[in-house]
Parts: C-alpha cells; sequence; structure tokens
C-alpha cells in the first residue's frame, strides 16, 4: 500500500463514512423491497395465507419434554372443555384449519388413529385455527373425524403454547404423554406409522 | 475527520495520527522483527488483513452486496413466497436444483451472501476500530512542547514583564488554564492546546458508526416482519401459526413473538364523494381492541395509516383494506358446509373492485368453487358490471360456480385466492350479480351458495426491530460528532519566558491554528495576548516592526490582530500552516 497524503487520508475517512452510509442505504433498500412484496400482494402475500412449519419430528426423552399449558375454551359443537380432564391420559393435540392443505392430507391419517388408540385410553383433540365452525364441522364430518375440536379464534391456545413447544405452524400435532409433559412434537403432515409410533411410544412411558 | 499531521521535518513514516505508510520502508523494517526474505505468514496475514480493511475492498464487497441481492428479487424466494419456488420448480425441472445448490432460493439465507456481509461488516469495523483508538489516544494527547524559535509561528507577540520569567510562567499558565486550555509546561516554555472536543466529535463520530453497524445488524438478526389479514369481528394472536406471512431474523424463533393478541372491533373508510378526486379515501379508522398477553387488561386503539401501533416494542401498521364478502354454502346433502366471510382482493385502487375465490371442500357430492368479483357500488355500464365508488353502497358479487376436484387434499399448499381449475368444471349457472340474501342454486342439486352480506378486513404489517432505536441514537450521535468535528478548531499557543537584561522578563507568546481559516483564532490570540499582558503587568510590545527578522510581514494578512503577523500564512501553502508545528515527539505510537 502506498503511504497516503493528508488530502487521500481524510478523504479515505470520508469514503468510509460514505460507505457505511450506503451500506445503510442498502440494507435500507433491501428491507424496503421486502415490505414492498407485502405490499404489492396485498394481504396473505405469498398468497399461502399461511405460515407452514419446517417439517420434522422432535420427540423429547421420559419426563424431560415441556409441561403443557392450561387449555381450556370452546369446542365447535359449543360447549366448555379443559385439557385437565384428560389427565393421566395419552392425549393427540392437533392444530389445523379446514383450509389448509396439509392439514387435510393428514386428516385420514389421525381420523383412523383416533379410532384404534382412543378404545386403548388415547385421548384426540383438535385445535382448529382460523375456520368457521359451520366449516370446519363440514371437515370433520368428511373425514370421519369423532373426536372434539377446540375453536380458537382469538390463537389464545396458540399463545399458551408458545413458551412450551409452539405450535410453529399449520399443521403440527403435539403427543403429551400421561406425566402431563410433551412427548413429541411434529411440525407439518404426520404419517399413519410415524404418529402411530410415537403414541405407542408415549403409551409405553412409565407415567 | 482524522487529523493528519505531517511534521516538517522530512521524516513522513513518522507521520503522527495513524497515516503509516503501509509498504515496507525504512520505518516499517524498525518498528517489526526483521523478517529478510519471501513474505512470512505473518506478513500475508497482515496483509490481507490491510486489504480487507481497505476502503477499496470495502466498495467492492458493498456492490457486490447490491450484486448478490438481485437474484433475490428476480427469482421466487423460499422465505417469502414458497408457493412460486414450486412453481419454479415444476416449470424449470432441470434448471431449478441448480439454482437451488446455489441457495438462489434463499438469497438472503445463502452463506454465500452472509459471506459478503459478514466481510463487509469486518471491513468496515476493521477500518473504524483502529480510528477509533488512534482518536482516544489524540483526544488524551498532551499538547507538544514548545518549539525553540517562537518567531516562525504565524501569530506571535512579544511582551516585557516586569516579573521575573518563573514568575512569569506561572501566571501565564494560570492565564491560560483558566482559559480552559490544557497546558504543559517546561523549565523556560508553556504549551497550551485548546479545542480537543474536536477529537472527542471525532471519536463520538467513529463510535456511533460502529454502534450504527452493530444496531443494525441487531435488528437483522433478532426482529422479524409479519402480516396479517384480519376481517372485521375477528382477532388473531402473534404466533406463528395466526401469521399470513412471517420473515424472522435469523436468531428469531416462533417463541421469541411477542404474546399480544389483537382483534378488530370495526373499521371505517371515509371517501371523498365529490370533486376530481372522487372515490379517493380520506380516512381510515381501524378501531383494536388488544392485550399485550394473554391475561392481560384489553386495550383499545384507534389504528390509522402512519400511526402504528406500538405494543411490547412491537409496531402494527395498518397496510391495506377491503371487502370480504361473507357466504353460506349448503352441499348436495343440504348440510351447511361453508359459512363465514372470505377476503377479496381489491383489484381497481379506486373503486375497490376485489376479486376472490371461494372454496367448499367438504362439499358433498362434489367439491365446490366459486371465483368472482365484488362490487361495492355496483353499476351496469352497457351490460357490463363495474364498481362506481370504493364505499359499499350497492354491493353486489358475481361468481363463476365451479364443481369437481379443488386439488386440496393432496397436501401440496395452494394459495387461498386462486381456484386450481385443472379438476374442476364449470356449472352452467346463468351470471347473475347477487345482492346480499341472494343465491345461486347450482344445476344437478350440488347445492345453493347464499351472499348472506360482507365485511371488511385490514391487512396488518407486524415489524419487531430492536436495533431501529438504537440505530436512530446512534445516527444522531454521530451527525453530532461529525458537527463538533468540524465546529471546533484546535488551537495550540507557546509561551516562553527569558529573563531580560534589566530585570524582569520577556516574554514571547506565539498562537497556531491547525485549520486553514486563521482570522477567527486571530482575535482569540489577540484577547488572549491583552489578558496575558495585563496579568504579567507588562505594556504589550506590539508592532510589526519590533518583531525582529520577521517583522516585515505584509500587513493586512490577519486584519483583526494588530501586534502580531501571520507571516507564515503569506508564504505556505494553506495545508502547510499545520506542518509548522515541529514537534510531535510526543505523539508517536
Amino acid at each position: 500500500m502506498r503511504p497516503r497524503a493528508p488530502t487521500s487520508a481524510r478523504a479515505a475517512a470520508w469514503t468510509a463514512a460514505r460507505a457505511a452510509a450506503l451500506a445503510l442505504g442498502a440494507v435500507t433498500a433491501l428491507a424496503a423491497c421486502e415490505s414492498g412484496a407485502i405490499g404489492q400482494s396485498g394481504p396473505g402475500g405469498n398468497g399461502q395465507s399461511f405460515v407452514s412449519g419446517s417439517p420434522g419430528t422432535t420427540v423429547y426423552g421420559t419426563a424431560s419434554g415441556p409441561a403443557v399449558p392450561r387449555v381450556t375454551g370452546t369446542l365447535l359443537s359449543g360447549s366448555k372443555f379443559t385439557l385437565a380432564q384428560y389427565r393421566g391420559r395419552v392425549v393427540v393435540l392437533n392444530f389445523w384449519g379446514s383450509w389448509c392443505t396439509p392439514c387435510r392430507a393428514e386428516a385420514p391419517f389421525l381420523s383412523q388413529l383416533a379410532r384404534r388408540f382412543t378404545p386403548r385410553g388415547v385421548r384426540f383433540l383438535g385445535v382448529d385455527i382460523r375456520d368457521s365452525p359451520a366449516t370446519a364441522e363440514a371437515f370433520q364430518r368428511r373425514f370421519g373425524i369423532s373426536y372434539p375440536s377446540l375453536n380458537d379464534p382469538g390463537d389464545v391456545i396458540a399463545l399458551n403454547f408458545r413458551d412450551t413447544v409452539p405450535p410453529a405452524g399449520i399443521p403440527t400435532t403435539l403427543v403429551i404423554g400421561r406425566d402431563g409433559r410433551i412427548a413429541a412434537r411434529v411440525i407439518g403432515t404426520v404419517s399413519y406409522s410415524g404418529l402411530h409410533g410415537l403414541i405407542t411410544h408415549a403409551m409405553a412411558a412409565p407415567s | 475527520m482524522t487529523e493528519v499531521r505531517v511534521p516538517a521535518t522530512g521524516r513522513p513514516e513518522e507521520a503522527a495520527g495513524g497515516q503509516r505508510p503501509k509498504s515496507p520502508g525504512p520505518g516499517s523494517q524498525r518498528r517489526g522483527p526483521a523478517l529478510p526474505g519471501p513474505f512470512g505468514t505473518m506478513q500475508w496475514a497482515r496483509w490481507g488483513w490491510r486489504q480487507l480493511t481497505s476502503m477499496r475492498t470495502a466498495l467492492i464487497l458493498l456492490f457486490l452486496l447490491a450484486l448478490g441481492s438481485v437474484p433475490g428479487s428476480v427469482l421466487p424466494q423460499q422465505g417469502i413466497n414458497p408457493l412460486a419456488v414450486q412453481q419454479y420448480y415444476a416449470a424449470h425441472p432441470a434448471l431449478a436444483p441448480w439454482l437451488a445448490r446455489f441457495s438462489l432460493f434463499n438469497v438472503f439465507g445463502a452463506p454465500w451472501f452472509a459471506a459478503i456481509y459478514l466481510l463487509l461488516f469486518l471491513s468496515l469495523a476493521g477500518c473504524v476500530v483502529p480510528r477509533t483508538f488512534r482518536l482516544a489516544g489524540a483526544a488524551r494527547q498532551q499538547p507538544p512542547r514548545a518549539p525553540r524559535n517562537l518567531s516562525r509561528l504565524p501569530l506571535l507577540s512579544t511582551m516585557a514583564s516586569p516579573l521575573a520569567a518563573d514568575a512569569a510562567l506561572v501566571t501565564s499558565a494560570a492565564v491560560l488554564a483558566g482559559k480552559r486550555f490544557r497546558v504543559r509546561t517546561g523549565d523556560d516554555w508553556i504549551s497550551a492546546e485548546k479545542g480537543y472536543l474536536r477529537e472527542a466529535g471525532n471519536l463520538l463520530f467513529h463510535l456511533a458508526l460502529l454502534a450504527l453497524l452493530v444496531a443494525v445488524g441487531m435488528g437483522g438478526l433478532f426482529g422479524y416482519k409479519a402480516d396479517r389479514l384480519l376481517v372485521a369481528g375477528q382477532s388473531f394472536g402473534n404466533t406463528v401459526t395466526a401469521l399470513d406471512q412471517f420473515r424472522p431474523g435469523r436468531l428469531v424463533s416462533a417463541s421469541d413473538l411477542q404474546p399480544f393478541s389483537i382483534s378488530l372491533d370495526s373499521f371505517t373508510a371515509r371517501y371523498i364523494t365529490s370533486g376530481p378526486d372522487m372515490g379517493q379515501p380520506s380516512a381510515f379508522h381501524a378501531y383494536l381492541s388488544y392485550q399485550a398477553q394473554p391475561g392481560a387488561a384489553t386495550q383499545r386503539y384507534d389504528l390509522q395509516v402512519n400511526h402504528p401501533l406500538n405494543v411490547d416494542n412491537v409496531k402494527v401498521y395498518l397496510i391495506g383494506h377491503g371487502y370480504a364478502p361473507v357466504f353460506r354454502v349448503t352441499d348436495g346433502t343440504g348440510r351447511v358446509v361453508f359459512n363465514g366471510p372470505v377476503p377479496f382482493i381489491p383489484v381497481a385502487v379506486n373503486s375497490l373492485m376485489s376479486e376472490g375465490v371461494v372454496k367448499v371442500p367438504d362439499a358433498r357430492p362434489q367439491q365446490l368453487g366459486f371465483a368472482g368479483v365484488f362490487l361495492p357500488t355496483t353499476v351496469d355500464v352497457g351490460g357490463k358490471l363495474q364498481s362506481a365508488f370504493p364505499a359499499a353502497y350497492r354491493p353486489a358479487v358475481s361468481l363463476v360456480s365451479f364443481a369437481g376436484n379443488l386439488g386440496m387434499n393432496s397436501g401440496v399448499p395452494q394459495s387461498v385466492y386462486q381456484l386450481e381449475t385443472a379438476g374442476l368444471h364449470r356449472l352452467a349457472v346463468k351470471p347473475r350479480p347477487l345482492s346480499p340474501g341472494q343465491s345461486i342454486r347450482l344445476p344437478n342439486g350440488l347445492g345453493t351458495l347464499t351472499f348472506t352480506g360482507y365485511r371488511q378486513w385490514i391487512s396488518l404489517a407486524i415489524t419487531y426491530d430492536p436495533g431501529q432505536l438504537p440505530a436512530l441514537i446512534a445516527a444522531i450521535a454521530a451527525l453530532a460528532g461529525l458537527l463538533v468535528s468540524f465546529l471546533v478548531r484546535r488551537r495550540r499557543v507557546f509561551l516562553r519566558a527569558a529573563p531580560a537584561a534589566g530585570g524582569g522578563s520577556t516574554v514571547e507568546f506565539a498562537g497556531l491554528t491547525r485549520t486553514e481559516s486563521s482570522e477567527t483564532f486571530g482575535a482569540e490570540f489577540a484577547d488572549l495576548s491583552t489578558e496575558l499582558s495585563a496579568a504579567l503587568g507588562a505594556p504589550e510590545k506590539g508592532g510589526a516592526g519590533e518583531r525582529g527578522p520577521h517583522g516585515n510581514a505584509p500587513p493586512g494578512t490577519t486584519p483583526a490582530v494588530t501586534s502580531p503577523t501571520a507571516h507564515a500564512a503569506a508564504g505556505a501553502p494553506a495545508a502547510g500552516a499545520a506542518s509548522d508545528v515541529p514537534s510531535q515527539s510526543d505523539e508517536r505510537e
């Protein structure tokens, strides 16, 4: 590098400032073009109108999973419900919506697994997101879903889960052990065999 | 910015202020360990670091950053529009995997993109950090020793004091200290400097620049942006499942979202009803109820454009609005299979004519789909339906009906605003606009759709940028520092006292400012010397003629100063004024 005359040093310092300003400008421009994208595509800018989580299954060790928060609300049928009444049982909690295509893809498996495991003491519960009750009930009839679903219009239940296992997208399925702790979480569509294995595992765990 | 002092001694390699020559030369060889022969690892590392922190590299990196973000705006991005990425894969089956291999569908999360901005950050930080240390050193520096021959300085005043030389020095030092000069005394001299605030300002500017970089980085790491469409009467919680779009910073996880919930109690839009601007909106009010967290007290807010709701440091902006017609669909079996509002998307801003689709995947015996328009104020223009005004004075929908397979059960995500018509067939229904309460009876006993009314929706932009306030503060601080460093000049005065032949002492008082403009300093210097001579009990000798060999400087160069002359300014180039500072020995690193 060549020795710098005072003027060029001052210029260099100026350039540094300018470069920083430019960098900031670039960052702002990037941010701006993102928000521009929002404006253009309007509501639900990705057209998909919901956030699908990165698919994946998380299995927690015995008694090491997060405790389940309080879950109370109104069922689609209109009656009150609290998860506490399932205490001591393995519970499968499924966040879904009738408009959500991956939820529709997994619905037959959930329906079959519910029929298979309910006689063995497992309880299934749905949490319906962004649906109207009439539409959601049509979904349940269509897929022969016999277990109840909570209506969660203000996302209260989803918010209550944020500190434990946040349902990071729809669909999300949680398997809750007998000890009231979360045994497994599946983000994205469940498979019949995958969820079957998770339920069996939770049932085998000492309570 | 950085003061650069070049001593006039012809030893430029010892220039203080850090602008040392970077080429291997006598200076650097003397400092570093003598390593003859080819570059060693250390030299290469040092060379690499210098290259990285050079301005040229920063500018190249900046250019690369801009260039690198181009594919992000040209190609669909996984984080922004996963659906479009899937469509791109379908359309270009050979090309797409290659593009994915270079992370071109996720540019802003790509390793090469991260490399560019990390290097840019490193480059800027590597430039600013050492400079900051140097400035901190400069701000604490003592004034240099007084030059031997004060008469060479641009401003000079000579006084004869009845005080002895020692006493004269003490008195003068007290006067200068009282003027808030930083004073350094020697055997028979005083050197004093003022205007260190300039270095402090410079330092502030550089520190603020660093803080700005960090703040912007913080915002990118810990902030997030999200969108949500909210129909009047509905509510949502700020959790990933409830958001339409969610763009988290790199270190944001779903559990980091502030757990507020918002419901839209009502929305009103007012429009200009006459004149050339007819149909233009004049006011939007979204009346919200919100809770900062589950169980907290419910608060109300009148959300307006550019008047965001601030909850838990998250800003919620009103960015759009539209209509959501409400439909009830009964299927072939006579059951209600759909009942609720469906947001339609405005396609004409001035009339709010909106398009949308209704999907009824659970209808039997066949899935049903409807696509059409909502017209807030319907007018018939030659058999063609149009909307004349954005407010809903004569709302109507006009729909095309389909039956068949909506393609929703395979699990592939699809847009809620578009019908996948591949598996659908159009039903023969006489096209007719529906007013609220009117129905379409579908053929073949497939069911009935009723347009029961409409609601309005708003779209909200939710942004959390923890770096925003720090960045603002840093930017203000940087500006303040820059102003200070521009406005404050450093000026030095030197004083030498020598015993006079007939008792008392002769005091020489000289001044030097280190910037080109010396007129204001000339006045300050004149005041100072008056004050000094008063304190020393000396009538100012003054007068150009009494200054000895240099006293014949052209008069009028510094009209504010009468007795001291500015002879140096007469001949030396402007920048050379600073180089008259004779000794910088104490400024070496």
